[in-house]
């Protein structure tokens, strides 16, 4: 059980250092990769606790997370978004690298503030390690949609506030009904889809991927 | 079984209008008819509340209560008006589209509707928040129909934002679950969460609701999380706006308007400031922003986040009466917004530009549009004999009795100010003196049907409210919590 | 008591005598790596042959500054070396002098006297590269501080021999978020402070790239070996620190007996080769970061250790 901690302690740090990357990298294929690793920390994260907790849910979940979010969402993106996308060095941002990392590092401050009270009202072992990460994963990932301009790089920033929510999720609610769960399932790749074809759309009518930039609509 | 009717017939419209039957333009006549039935199904439901009764279908999967069934029962109604609206409206404005935008609309449309219908009667509160995701999922390309740079920005916007906000909504759902679980298994049902309220720690209880109120508050478009929505309202198709601020907004405020009853069964906490804070912050802004508008279209967009202000006031004030008068304010408005984007929809039709500034003279050149757009603005803003008026006043006056003068004084303040704007605007708009001779497009038969039509449900519960309808709204308040 | 003297001398000694060779292993592999033969791994040693029996040439307009910064930066390490764990895994006689913060402050003024001779000489490279590792010092001092903070939060102490046992009693606290996340941070941490790819390219020759090695431009003879040797050594230092203390004990010298002490030399051998492979793939797989992005790179450094700090003091 002690190992299990462990491990789930260390599974969890790596995601907390791969979701810093979705906030931090430059390269929208490099985000993609971190998303894609932070997935899979999930997956482990799933199958730590399920073993731990004797839960078949989730086991579901981690599979469902293998399947969807490290296979069918990254296919989705690179067929749906043209390539010339990813080859994109430099992404378009409204703050830059070192200020959005500090605040970055307030966010996760934040979240252990946040997850506190919660920790200290219930007694739940993993929530002691992954609530407070699904948490700061959760303000990262609306920390990201806001700082980029890019559409893909918001999108993942998007699904990995979503990774945080279920990173949460699995310690705190690991016997959700397999139902909701496959439901919340199917809805992520849907999410991909549905942006990655409004992205295709902006491209092919704006010739740019640059979503922050569009500012026709506002009040002035 | 008229819960399941309720689903299925949207699929099956979608299903058809996609397939080759709905080709040639028959996708329209097919979505009209699938949704004159839901309607029918959707009027059975709520006649069965108002009479007190427990409706449910397939076990305890689809159940309905009072507010379930006035949600529903407005979204049939504003689905089954779109649908007359689009028939020639999708028609002229997919002509350069191809030819299957049209059938893509109506595929889409349907399950937009079908994701709307499953919001109020899902009786899984974990598939409920799925069927509210796939509202916004659904309803992105409906936005961005138009394939305006203006309207790509718009979906852009609303996919974006509203997925965020309905993600955290997810967190405070998976939190709930958890609060529940640790007070003893109940169903994740809003019955077993009423249930179960009082025995969860309200350190689990209180950051979910407020993770809620914000997640969905942000596709309801409450202040400052509204950023999107004038964008969303004033791009999409006329016909899409109607469903839009008519009633989407509605069905998601209906998910925060049910936790009402979960939180107040703890009796530390309180709700009840935050919904009038959020409420009356929406208000105040949306009218400072009704002032300075200059697209026909935002401005009732920005009404809509001034209704939806009133609404959660209302709310936040408590007790029956107050209660009552915010499911009357959720009726009306369905009604008045739905209609106004309407007329909105046939003005810019007509004129082919949405500028408050290069609209003038409306009543010379376009009359039936005109009088849709006054009756609509003065429907909208609360002007008697129409519904908001009275559910204004009720709300008023329940405000008054309980002794919460200020509240009700800046409300009050806030909504003769935005009827003021609202009035100015369209004043000028109406009866203007008109700047040379405007080239005018012909407004579709359907068009002029749909305003006729629409109308007359607006007019009739302004002067008289069917006692089965005022039994609804009492179940609806019950359901509040009132 | 003569024991532990003799010891701390050899952990002196071992540093002296490996630094260079740790350097051109890590050349030899780097050229190897990169499908290139490399110079042989004794090169260094050759170098500093070479270098002690040129001429010196001093100019006539630096100070005594000049002159000294070699010694200082020499005797720099070796200091540290006497307080941290080398080789051994209990304190030999003069590790009462300092903590681990100690041994971080005597580092930085050999650094300090380096640039400060950069400046002296007038050479208009040697102040581009002095304010430049400055830029890059002071970016990283805060990571610095944040580490050792934290680890005294794990440990409860700065002592470099208590801390290294605390990561590995129980087991378990070696996977704790907080220690993969130091670990993270303090590898960051040493590629920029001994100017290695992605920060400064250490075999670059081009002046005005230069960071770290621009500063020792105008040394020649003897100074110029100290100056490389010292640089070898504050390297060495450093994985020294980085290995024994922050990641594991293992292969460090349990007991007293000569025995234990020299079969630890090996082990500790094999520890920094790994690590030099570590390194080389890095350097390998990472290019060089242009100098405003450096910001970027400590800025990343300096909010993982921040996290790693969270993660402690919420008890994880």
């Amino acid at each position: 059980m002690a190992v299990i901690f462990a491990l789930d302690a260390l599974t969890g740090a790596v995601f907390l250092l791969t979701t810093l990357g979705v906030v931090a990298n430059r390269q929208v294929l490099a985000s993609l990769q971190l998303f894609i690793a932070q997935s899979l920390l999930l997956t482990f994260s799933a199958i730590l606790l399920g073993i731990a907790t004797h839960s078949l849910h989730l086991f579901a979940v981690a599979a469902i997370t293998v399947a969807t979010k490290t296979v069918l969402i990254p296919w989705v993106l690179r067929h749906t978004v043209s390539s010339e996308v990813y080859r994109t060095r430099e992404i378009d941002r409204v703050l830059n690298i070192p200020s959005s990392l500090l605040i970055a590092a307030a966010l996760v401050v934040f979240a252990y503030a946040v997850a506190n009270p919660m920790l200290s009202a219930v007694h739940t072992p993993f929530a002691k390690i992954n609530l407070p990460l699904g948490i700061a994963a959760m303000l990262l990932g609306i920390f990201t949609v806001v700082v980029r301009r890019e559409a893909v790089p918001q999108l993942l920033g998007l699904l990995a506030l979503e990774n945080g929510v279920f990173f949460a999720g699995v310690a705190i609610v690991p016997d959700l009904p397999v139902i909701a769960e496959l439901a919340a399932a199917v809805d992520v790749p849907v999410v991909a889809l549905v942006v990655g074809m409004l992205t295709r759309r902006i491209h092919v009518r704006l010739g740019t991927t640059s979503v922050g930039r569009l500012v026709a609509l506002r009040e002035d | 079984m008229e819960l399941a009717g309720v689903l299925f017939f949207p699929a099956l419209a979608c299903a058809l209008s996609l397939s080759p039957l709905g080709r040639h333009g028959r996708a329209a006549p097919i979505t009209l008819i699938g949704s004159v039935i839901v309607f029918a199904l959707a009027v059975r439901v709520a006649i069965a509340a108002a009479h007190g009764g427990h409706i449910e279908a397939f076990g305890e999967w689809l159940t309905c209560d009072g507010l379930g069934a006035l949600v529903l029962g407005l979204v049939a109604l504003v689905a089954m008006t779109a649908a007359l609206f689009s028939w020639s409206y999708i028609r002229v404005r997919a002509a350069h589209g191809g030819k299957r935008k049209e059938q893509n609309y109506y595929g889409l449309y349907n399950l937009f509707i079908m994701s709307l219908l499953a919001v109020p009667i899902l009786a899984n509160v974990a598939l409920m928040w799925v069927a509210v995701e796939l509202t916004t999922l659904l309803s992105a390309f409906l936005v961005g129909f138009e394939d305006t740079p203006e309207a790509l920005e718009a979906a852009w916007k609303y996919v974006v934002l509203t997925t965020v906000g309905a993600v955290l909504a997810l967190f405070g759902f998976l939190i709930l679950y958890w609060g529940s679980r640790i007070a003893g298994f109940e169903p994740f049902t809003w019955v077993g969460l009423v249930e179960a309220a009082p025995r969860m720690p309200p350190a689990l209880l209180w950051p979910a609701f407020l993770l809620i109120l914000v997640g969905f508050g942000t596709k309801v478009g409450l202040v400052p999380m509204h950023t999107w929505l004038p964008d969303a309202h004033s791009q999409a198709p006329a016909s899409i706006c109607a469903l839009l601020s008519g009633v989407e907004t509605t069905t998601v405020l209906y998910v925060i308007l049910r936790l009402f009853p979960v939180v107040g069964g703890v009796p530390t906490l309180d709700a009840r400031p935050w919904f009038i804070c959020f409420g009356l912050l929406s208000v105040c802004i949306a009218t400072l922003l009704l002032v300075y508008v200059r697209d026909f279209k935002r401005m009732f967009a920005f009404s809509t986040v001034e209704h939806m202000g009133i609404i959660l006031v209302a709310a936040g004030l408590g007790g029956a009466e107050a209660h009552l008068g915010a499911a009357y304010q959720i009726t009306g408005h369905a009604l008045a917004k739905s209609f106004c984007f309407f007329s909105a929809g046939s003005v810019a039709m007509t004129f082919g530009t949405q500028e408050i500034a290069s609209v003038r003279g409306l009543v010379k050149f376009a009359p039936l549009s005109a009088i849709a757009l006054a009756g609509g603005a003065f429907a909208i803003t609360g002007a008697p004999p129409f519904a908001l008026f009275v559910s204004e006043f009720l709300i008023f006056k329940a405000g008054i009795a309980s002794g919460q003068y200020l509240t009700i004084a800046l409300l009050s303040f806030f909504v003769a100010v935005a009827f003021c704007a609202v009035l100015y605007h369209v004043n000028r708009m109406t009866f203007g003196a008109p700047h040379g001779h405007p080239t005018l497009a012909p407004l579709p038969w359907s068009c002029k049907a749909t305003l006729v039509i629409a109308a007359i449900p607006l007019l009739a519960i302004g002067i008289y409210i069917p006692v089965v309808l005022q039994n609804l709204l009492r179940a609806a308040a019950a359901a509040m919590g009132g | 008591m003569a024991t532990r003297i003799l010891y701390n001398l050899l952990q002196v000694l071992f540093i002296i005598a490996v630094a260079p060779l740790v350097e051109g292993v890590a050349t030899k592999l780097k050229e190897n790596l990169q499908s290139k033969r490399g110079p042989s791994i004794f090169q260094p040693y050759r170098d500093l042959w070479k270098l002690f029996h040129k001429d010196e040439i001093v100019s006539d307009y630096t100070s005594w500054i000049f002159r000294a910064a070699p010694y200082v930066a020499f005797a720099a390490p070796i200091f540290v070396a006497l307080l941290i764990p080398v080789l051994t895994r209990y304190p030999l006689f003069f590790a009462f002098m300092g903590d681990m913060l100690g041994g971080g402050f005597i580092l930085a003024l050999g650094g300090f006297f380096a640039t400060l001779a950069a400046v002296d000489t007038g050479n208009p490279y040697g102040p581009m590269g002095a304010s430049r590792t400055r830029m890059v010092g002071f970016l990283a001092e805060p990571v610095f501080i944040v580490v050792f903070l934290t680890v005294s939060f794990v440990a409860g102490s700065t002592i470099p021999y208590i801390v290294q046992l605390r990561w590995v009693t129980p087991i378990a606290n070696f996977f704790e978020p907080s220690h993969i996340l130091l670990m993270s941070a303090f590898l960051m941490l040493i590629l920029a402070e001994d100017g290695r790819i992605p920060v400064d390219s250490p075999s670059g020759a081009f002046e005005l790239a230069m960071i770290e090695r621009s500063k020792s431009l105008e040394y020649s003879g003897r100074g110029a070996a100290l100056m490389k040797w010292a640089g070898a050594m504050k390297f060495l230092v450093l994985i020294c620190i980085f290995l024994n203390v922050l990641v594991t004990p293992w292969g460090l010298a349990a007991g007293t007996q000569p025995i234990e002490v020299l079969v630890a030399i090996p082990l500790v051998l094999l520890k920094i080769l790994g690590f030099v492979l570590i390194l080389v793939y890095i350097e390998s797989s990472l290019a060089k970061l242009r100098l405003f992005r450096i910001t970027e790179f400590l800025g990343a450094a300096f909010v993982i250790s921040v996290v790693a700090m969270i993660t402690r003091l919420s008890e994880i």
